[in-house]
Order: structure tokens, then sequence, then C-alpha cells
């Protein structure tokens, strides 16, 4: 049975929000692809936000989506920027976990 | 008016992606889809027909099937094209139909920036998803949905290319110097 609260709820939010952007990506102009992922990233933020798993660095990634991610509107160099940038500070929080061995 | 009044309504207009929560007045709503249906349209076909979306449920539903929708609009307009109508021009119909949708929805955004208004076109929406969820019938086809709210923020305009770079004057290659 579908239930209203269906529409409320974060993950199915995300999960057709997946689903339709890649549909979407088969006609869309190339650049809207990473677009679509950075925003299902933003989106994801704010699901691992609501189960207390955001520190700081991740809060600073959502920003840093939320007021650039345009650019691909606008300029294209830019935005290749911002994906570079959005890897270098995950590649960071990855590097800066202790090593097993 | 001046003519530089026009423009300035022209310019000033921006794709808004960041909305109060505000209520749009019903008779702006009617002044902004009147303004749609005195677009100009191939053989005054008129093969536009609007859904009006205020229902702030349908409205979440149809976000959810649109990536290209950004923020929370207080209303939409669902931009079809009717093939009943369009198929009455022949074979170049649907192409009409498109450019003649296209040109009421410009006309829908100007008046709505008229009125202080912030709106965006969004071709990004999946089709199928939004005909079921509006039950549209088989010859509609929504082609542009329109966002329409108070803007959180006037953007800046992106640069435009200049007019000697865009226009020829007496065929091609001869740059416009005006």
């Amino acid at each position: 049975m579908v239930t209203e609260s269906i529409i409320e709820d974060e993950h199915f939010k995300l999960l057709t929000f997946l689903i339709v952007s890649a549909r979407g990506c088969v006609d869309e102009p190339q650049l809207y692809g990473p677009l679509r992922l950075i925003d299902a990233a933003e989106r994801l933020i704010d699901l691992m936000d609501k189960m207390g798993k955001v520190n700081d660095r991740l809060r600073e990634i959502r920003e840093t989506i939320r007021e650039r991610k345009f650019s691909v509107i606008r300029e294209e160099a830019e935005f290749l920027k911002l994906l570079d940038d959005l890897v270098l500070k995950v590649s960071r929080i990855i590097r800066e976990v202790p090593s097993t061995r | 008016m001046e003519p530089k009044e026009l423009l300035s309504i022209i310019k000033g207009r921006r794709s808004i992606r960041k909305f109060l929560e505000k209520k749009i007045p019903e008779d702006h709503l009617r002044l902004t889809m009147e303004a749609g249906i005195w677009a100009p349209s191939g053989s005054n076909i008129q093969p536009w027909q609007f859904v009006l979306v205020r229902d702030s449920g349908l409205i979440k539903k149809i976000k959810l099937v649109s990536p290209g929708l950004f923020g929370n609009p207080d209303a939409l307009v669902v931009v079809c094209v009717d093939r009943d109508r369009y198929e009455k021009a022949g074979k170049i119909g649907y192409t009409m139909s498109i450019m003649d949708a296209s040109m009421a929805t410009q006309n829908m955004m100007l008046m709505a920036y008229g009125l202080g208004i912030g709106s965006c076109p969004i071709v990004s929406f999946n089709k199928l998803a939004v005909r079921e969820i509006l039950e549209l019938p088989e010859n509609l086809e929504p082609v542009i949905i329109v966002s329409l709210g108070y803007p959180e923020e006037w953007p800046h305009p992106p640069e435009r290319r200049p007019l000697s770079e865009v226009v020829y004057v007496d065929g091609y290659g001869k740059h416009y110097r005006g």
C-alpha cells in the first residue's frame, strides 16, 4: 500500500531523484550528469545529517555544493573546478583516517 | 511604455531557484497565464494547454520527478502541447508547437517578473512521470514547467554574448557594429 508519507520520506526522495535523473541523463547536456550526481551528494549529506552522521567537514562539502553547483550554467571551467575541489575535500577526509597497517 | 522600460523588464528577468514561502495572489497568476495565451503561434493554432499547479502536495510530487526543479515554488505552470491542435499544421506542426509553447512561456515569465514574481523554465523533468501524476490525456505532452514564487534573491545575470558576435548584417560574416 502506498501511503502519503512516502513522498516525505527522504530515502524515497533520493531514490526517485536518482531514477528520474538516470533517465534524464540520456538526453540532457553532458555536464548535467555530474550536476545530478553532486545534487544527489548534497541530498545524501542532508540524509546523513538527520542520522547524526555529519561533521563539519561534510557540512562544508554540502555548503560548497549549494553555493557553486549552478556554475554549471555560467561557466564550465568554474564547474569543473568545483568538482575537483569536492574530490580533494573527500580525499583529504579519507587520507586523514589512520591507516590500519 | 517607453521602449527602454520593456528592455529593462526583459533584461531584469532571472531564472529563480530559491523562493520565499509567500503566496502569489490569484489575480497575479491569472495575469501571468493571460500573458501566456497572448503569445504568437504558427497559423494561430495556439497549441498550448497549461496546467496550473497550486496544491503544495502536488508540487512536491512533481518536484520528486523533476531534477531541474530547484527551490520550493508557490505554483507551477505545466506547459503542454496538444497533438490534436498541432497536427493541423502538418509535418511542421510539432516543431512549431514547441516554439509556440516557448514563446508563451517567455510571455508568462516576463509578466511574472513585472509583478515581482520569480520564475524558472524547466525542461529537466520526466515527462512520463509528470503525465502520470497529473493524469494528462495522451494528446497532451508536457514540454516546459514554469516554477513561480517570490525570489529569495535576484541573482546576477550571466554574461551575454555581444550583439557584434551574435548578429550578422546582410549575410553571414559581416558582423553587426551598431
